[in-house]
Formats: C-alpha cells, sequence, structure tokens
C-alpha cells in the first residue's frame, strides 16, 4: 500500500509524540483518494524540475546507438545509486536495472521501462539546449526523456512521498529499436524469476497517447547488389534502385483486407553513389503491420514471392531479410488497468488518443502481463536532431505515471 | 625547476567526487560558496549549467549557496532564462553604478565580488555544452579539503601516459601554446606546469580576489596567475582535471585579439616587476586586416588595457562587507608570502 498525502479516508492518532497518519484502508476509496490528489502532483513533482532535467541531460547526452549503449547503461546506473535504490544492477543480458523495494513481500514487482538505445549515431552532437520551456537536441524524443525520466522516479517518489506495496522495478532496456529488435526487454521477462503485477512503458512523446495493444508485425530489409566482377556481361547494367522500384510497385498492387486490419509501410530506401553513376546496391526497408498475425505473415511470404520472382527475372542478387518481427497482443478496452489509465489521464485534464505501439509493450502484452505505453511531453522535429520538446507539459505526463504505477499497485490488474 | 608542485597540487575530479564529505567541510569551517556565471549572448547554454548546478550542488548536496549570474548586455534572451531558473541575474553596469562602466569579462567577475556573498567564489564560463557539475565541485573540492589552497583552475586533457611508450599530448589551446606558455617559459618556468593557464574555470577564496587588480576584459586569467603566484607563491594554486570540455570555438581573428589583451597583461606586470623595461609606452590598438572587395582594409579595435583596482579598496565594497581600517595599498602582503613567490 502506498502512504498518500492528506486526502480523504485519512486519519491520526496520537500514540506517539507526533501524530501519525494512518489510511482506512478500502482499495476503492484508496484510488479515489490519489486520483483526487493527482493534480497536486504536477506542481510538486515540478518543484524538482531541475533533478529532472539534469536526469534528462547527464544521460541523454551520452550517444547510445543501438547495440552501443553501455555508457549510457553505466550512467543510467550510476544515477540510480546516487538517488538510494535499493538495488541496482544488470540482468543477464545488461539491462541497467534499479529495484525499489515494497512493503508486501507478497505482492509481485511492478515495471517501468524505457529503451536506452536512440536511433542517432555516436558522431552527432547529443548536447542538448535548454531554454524557458523547451529542450533540444538528439535522441529526445526517442527515448532520452523517457530514460531521464525513468530514472528521476525514485526522486519524485520521495518528492510525493509515495511507497508502494510492490517492488518497483525500473528498467533501462537496451537492444530495443531497428535491429536490436527489443532483445533487451524480450529477455529481461522471459528471465525475471517471478509473475510481473504490470507494466507502465515510457515513450517521449506524445503525452495523451495511451497505447494498450501491440499490432503483428514483420520488419524486413531488401537488398539488392549487382555484382562488380559481373558487370561486363551486362550490355545494359542493371540498376539496384530500379530493381527495388520495381519490387515497390508490385507490392502496391497487392490486395490487402479490411478486416483483418494490416498494411505494409515502405518506410526506408537507401543506395547510389552519386547521380551519373548508375547504383549498384540499394537497399529498402518496409514493416508489415496488421492486427492478425496470421495476416501478417501471409502478406510477409506474398512480399517474399516477389523479391524471389523479381530476383529470378533480373539476375541480380536480392535478398529479403527479416529483422524483427512481433506477435500481436493487446488488452480489452474495459481492462481495469486500461480505463484506470482514461480516468487518470482525464483528471490530468489530458485526452487520451489510443494507437497501437510496438515498442517494449507488445513484449509484456504477448506474455499476458497487463501494461501500457505513455508520452510524458509534445514538440516538433521529433525524429530529427533538433527534435525540440516542451518542458512544463512534462510535469503532467510524469503524475500520469505515477498515477498509473499507484493503480497497478492498488490491484487493477489484479484481476 | 621543482616537480613537487606538479605532483601535489594536480588532481582529478574523481578526488572529490565524494559530495557529503565536501559539504561536512563546507559546514565544519562554516564556509559560504558562490557560484558566478558571466554571460554575454549565452541564451544556448545558460540555462543547462543553472539547471545541473541547483539541482546537484544545491537541491540535492548544499554545497553551493548560491548562483550569480553577471550578464555584460546580452540582447538574447540570456538573463530572462537564467532568471527563470532561479539563478541571480545582475546587469554588470548597474551594479556599482557609479563607477565608469565597462564592458569585458573580467568586469563581470570583478563586479561579481560585490553582490555575491561566499567566502568561496566559482568562476564557470557559461558556454560550457558539456557541463556537468564536477566543473563546480572539482574546483572547490581542493579549497575545502587542503586548507592551504586558495586557488584551483580547471584543466582538460589528462597529461598521463597511456601504457609504457605512448604519451597524450597536453596542453591549452591555441593562445594558451603559441603566447602564453612561450611567456611563461621565459619569464616564469614553475608557471608552465599550469596545463591550462587560460581555462576560464576556476575557484578561489574572497580574501584572495579581492586583494587583486582585475583586467575588464581577457587579461584576467592571465593577471590571476601572476599576481596570486606574485602575492602567495606557486603553493597556494592548485590545478584540477576535468577531463572534457566541449565549447564554441573561437576563429584565428577573435583569438588575435585575445592573444592582444593577454600579451598587454603580461608584459606590463613583468615590467612592474622589473624583469623588462619598457622604453616607450605601448600601442593600444589591435591592428587586423580584411581584405574588402579586393581592397585590404584595417580593422582596428582599440583596447585599452584597463584594470580594476583591488575591490577591498572600493568603498562601497568595505562598507557593505563591514571592512574597517585602512584599504591596503597594492605592494601590501594581505598573507604570508611563500617561498615560491
Amino acid at each position: 500500500m502506498f502512504t498518500a498525502p492528506v486526502g480523504a479516508g485519512a486519519a491520526t492518532i496520537g500514540l506517539t509524540s507526533a501524530p501519525v497518519l494512518i489510511y482506512l484502508y478500502s482499495p476503492g476509496v484508496l484510488m479515489d483518494a490519489y486520483l483526487d490528489n493527482l493534480p497536486t502532483y504536477v506542481d510538486r513533482i515540478q518543484a524538482i524540475k531541475e533533478t529532472i532535467l539534469t536526469n534528462i541531460v547527464l544521460i541523454g547526452q551520452i550517444p547510445a546507438p543501438t547495440f552501443k549503449e553501455k555508457n549510457r547503461s553505466v550512467a543510467f546506473l550510476d544515477r540510480l545509486a546516487e538517488f538510494q535504490v535499493d538495488e541496482c544492477t544488470t540482468d543477464g543480458y545488461r539491462n541497467p536495472i534499479g529495484v525499489i523495494r515494497g512493503t508486501d513481500d507478497s505482492k509481485p514487482p511492478i515495471f517501468v521501462v524505457a529503451h536506452l538505445d536512440t536511433f542517432f549515431p555516436k558522431d552527432v552532437d547529443h548536447n542538448f539546449k535548454i531554454k524557458k520551456d523547451s529542450i533540444t537536441g538528439a535522441g529526445l524524443t526517442d527515448n532520452s526523456i523517457g530514460v531521464g525520466v525513468l530514472v528521476s522516479l525514485p526522486e519524485i517518489f520521495r518528492q510525493l512521498d509515495l511507497r508502494f506495496e510492490s517492488d518497483i522495478v525500473l528498467a533501462g532496456v537496451i537492444q530495443s529499436i531497428g535491429k536490436g529488435n527489443l532483445r533487451g526487454v524480450r529477455h529481461l521477462v522471459k528471465t525475471w524469476p517471478t509473475p510481473i503485477r504490470g507494466a507502465v512503458c515510457i515513450e517521449g512523446v506524445e503525452l495523451g497517447r495511451l497505447s494498450y495493444y501491440a499490432d503483428g508485425m514483420i520488419r524486413c530489409e531488401a537488398q539488392c547488389t549487382i555484382p562488380a566482377a559481373s558487370s561486363m556481361e551486362y550490355k545494359f547494367r542493371p540498376n539496384a534502385i530500379l530493381v527495388l522500384n520495381e519490387i515497390i510497385n508490385q507490392i502496391l498492387t497487392l490486395r490487402l483486407p479490411q478486416r483483418p486490419r494490416c498494411r505494409v509501410i515502405i518506410g526506408q530506401i537507401s543506395g547510389g553513389i552519386k547521380h551519373g553513376v548508375i547504383p549498384f546496391d540499394a537497399s529498402l526497408g518496409l514493416e508489415i503491420q496488421g492486427d492478425s498475425d496470421r495476416m501478417v505473415k501471409a502478406i510477409f511470404n506474398e512480399v517474399k514471392d516477389i523479391v524471389d520472382g523479381i530476383r529470378h527475372e533480373y539476375e541480380v542478387d536480392l535478398d529479403l531479410k527479416t529483422i524483427s518481427n512481433l506477435n500481436a497482443a493487446r488488452l480489452r478496452y474495459n481492462h481495469p488497468l486500461v480505463k484506470k489509465t482514461f480516468a487518470i489521464m482525464q483528471k490530468l485534464d489530458l485526452r487520451p488518443v489510443s494507437g497501437h505501439s510496438e515498442s517494449e509493450l507488445s513484449i509484456f502484452l504477448s506474455r499476458k502481463i497487463p501494461a501500457v505505453t505513455l508520452g510524458i511531453t509534445r514538440g516538433v522535429n521529433y525524429h530529427l536532431a533538433n527534435a525540440r520538446l516542451k518542458i512544463h507539459p512534462m510535469f503532467t505526463g510524469i503524475a500520469q505515471i505515477v498515477g498509473v504505477i499507484q493503480a497497478i499497485d492498488s490491484g487493477v490488474c489484479d484481476e | 625547476m621543482s616537480s613537487s608542485w606538479l605532483e601535489n597540487n594536480t588532481f582529478h575530479f574523481a578526488d572529490f567526487a565524494d559530495l557529503d564529505r565536501l559539504v561536512s567541510e563546507k559546514e565544519r569551517r562554516e564556509l559560504t560558496i558562490s557560484l558566478c556565471l558571466p554571460t554575454l549572448n549565452e541564451e544556448k547554454t545558460i540555462a543547462k549549467e543553472i539547471i545541473i548546478m541547483k539541482s546537484e550542488l544545491m537541491t540535492r548536496y548544499p554545497l553551493l549557496d548560491e548562483i550569480v549570474v553577471i550578464d555584460s548586455g546580452s540582447t538574447d534572451n540570456t538573463m530572462e532564462i537564467a532568471a527563470s531558473f532561479g539563478a541571480d541575474v545582475y546587469e554588470a553596469d548597474q551594479i556599482l553604478p557609479s563607477l565608469e562602466k565597462f564592458k569585458g569579462k573580467g568586469e563581470n567577475l570583478w563586479k561579481s565580488l560585490f553582490v555575491t556573498k561566499g567566502d568561496i567564489i566559482v568562476y564557470l564560463d557559461a558556454d560550457i555544452k558539456n557541463i556537468h557539475h564536477r566543473f563546480a565541485y572539482a574546483l572547490v573540492g581542493p579549497l575545502l579539503l587542503h586548507e592551504h589552497l586558495k586557488y584551483a583552475k580547471a584543466f582538460y586533457d589528462r597529461p598521463i601516459a597511456i601504457g609504457k611508450s605512448k604519451v597524450r599530448p597536453t596542453g591549452g589551446g591555441r593562445v594558451t601554446e603559441l603566447v602564453i606558455r612561450p611567456m611563461f617559459s621565459l619569464f616564469f618556468p614553475e608557471l608552465t606546469q599550469i596545463f591550462q593557464p587560460l581555462s576560464g574555470e576556476y575557484a578561489g577564496y574572497r580574501e584572495v580576489f579581492e586583494k587583486v587588480p582585475f583586467p575588464i576584459g581577457y587579461g584576467v586569467e592571465t593577471s590571476l596567475i601572476l599576481d596570486i603566484h606574485e602575492k602567495w607563491g606557486l603553493d597556494v594554486i592548485a590545478q584540477v582535471d576535468l577531463e572534457k570540455r566541449v565549447h564554441k570555438n573561437q576563429n584565428i581573428k577573435a583569438l588575435g585579439k585575445m592573444a592582444f589583451v593577454i600579451l598587454d597583461t603580461f608584459l606590463k606586470r613583468i615590467e612592474n616587476l622589473g624583469f623588462i623595461d619598457l622604453k616607450k609606452k605601448m600601442y593600444n590598438e589591435m591592428i587586423q586586416y580584411n581584405l574588402v572587395k579586393n581592397e585590404y582594409k584595417a580593422d582596428i579595435l582599440q583596447i585599452g588595457g584597463i584594470e580594476r583596482p583591488p575591490m577591498i579598496e572600493i568603498p562601497e565594497y568595505r562598507h557593505k562587507f563591514s571592512i574597517t581600517g585602512k584599504p591596503p595599498g597594492r605592494q601590501k602582503q594581505a598573507m604570508p608570502e611563500s617561498s615560491d613567490a
């Protein structure tokens, strides 16, 4: 049970020199009590904004491209240790983890996770700029703000005088995005020795998002290479980009069903050397998403057939590699965690916007662990090196995360 | 030249990472500490410096008692941003307004002595991109833990051997290596042990800063070292390795102006010390040339070489800090002179 600030349900007794605050515990009353207190959290969290921003800066300014998160991971653990988190360690896959011990050994832990890795390579300037109400820099959106807030939670709990029944596991998971294929969180959840009570996944943006379902997904890359040694054999050397263009054209002719819902996103294309030289290699990144794993797999097979056919007809080296995949999983809209999260957001004057997530959420949901993904703030240029995020809304974003952790701790996921 | 100073007075920031110890030493000695950030159009970096210092060295560890920004007349939002994050912000011109007004970093540092309250004052440049609280605590650390030290200066490269035969070159920037180090080598070889005499990050006791003059511009770092060395000796000075510092790079013309001011400061001091005898007054104009529409045009900057007197000589300061007795003369020793002097 967490100790909430003075509010409904509280009474004092005077057995010691100082009055002791006790709570007349009833889950329903308690839920209402902390829901009522949620708006006050915003100002109380804002009172330690320097510490939260410091964590975002000190950790976020350390580059952490996928597979190279070690330095950021060390800083993450150092900060947790400085905040006197009960246990700071790494799991077998080197995910850095801090555990805040709860008051009831019998309750399973609550996980709060944010992925440590970013899309930006080391040579990109990671020094952030802070102005009166904004913070700007590479990787902030995805997901340095999330990591900074995660590390700040022990101090935020202290500021709000909160303790929990469950252990709170703060995990900065590695190898999440792109080719990382969520390896860190997969390992963490798979090898955790006890049941998990529920989870909150933190993303930098966008405040108001509420993800409680994950689409099935296969992410793949088509790589076309024209062998240099055999180029003399060609009267007209094939153009690797045009070969990929043919794949795109054929994918666009696929008839996709409206139910189950699914789609193919052509997300990335690269290749070539310069304007006047026929490119001898090129690559195409695409993702098949849908709410049916079977349908996603069927479409993937169709794409594979397209690639095989073009390889045969054009006589080029052409491969389709699967980079990552996820199974579709979801909570019902009327799951208590979803309903309570809606209530929490509305209490904070946020308009919940539902959407799917391909992040850590899907790993929890696929293992039947109730979880939601929440965003912290708003801004512009989300995926660019000059992503600029607003500071002020962040405190509401953090308050909702604290509220959801309280909801899980009070038992909404225990049905 | 003895190398004992280098061994005994050179530290690494990690030597002072135990912030509880620093705070308890500060409290035991009943000291107060001020952080001063001199600014001119630093809106991109000022907030970050204030936020990190406030969080780590005020809220979490009460090492600093105040953060003060002294601005030279920024035209961007530096002052507004600094104030919004809780720093005490002053326009340099508004401090001691009865005095003639000057612009420059040295002027800001000198005037900060009037508005800050600390027994120890930490000066940090406001343009550090990779700011970390070590920049402040590591400079305060030697002063708190070693009572004979009065002034601590930052450096950034690590002057250590890598393996058995590989040595990484160390030293300062272009002006340090082309101007200051040759001059130190010629006149004060013991001062060459200070790796980066021009670094903008240092801390010292008020009782030191208030007794030395401050050039109003770039010469302030040079003059502080020379004057502290002259008055109290090298043994009161420490240097601390802060590892990496990222800041904006200056173009060669700006560095030329900086070198001019530093040479001006240096030559005047060695003349006063009797090392040289200038037969003619030096000029006070830095002359550079630009090619404008196929014509060479002189770009002349008057740099006055103006210096503020020791703050302890200013009546308003003496009144504010309740300093009684006659103001000390420039040559008077305020602290025991070291054998290095």
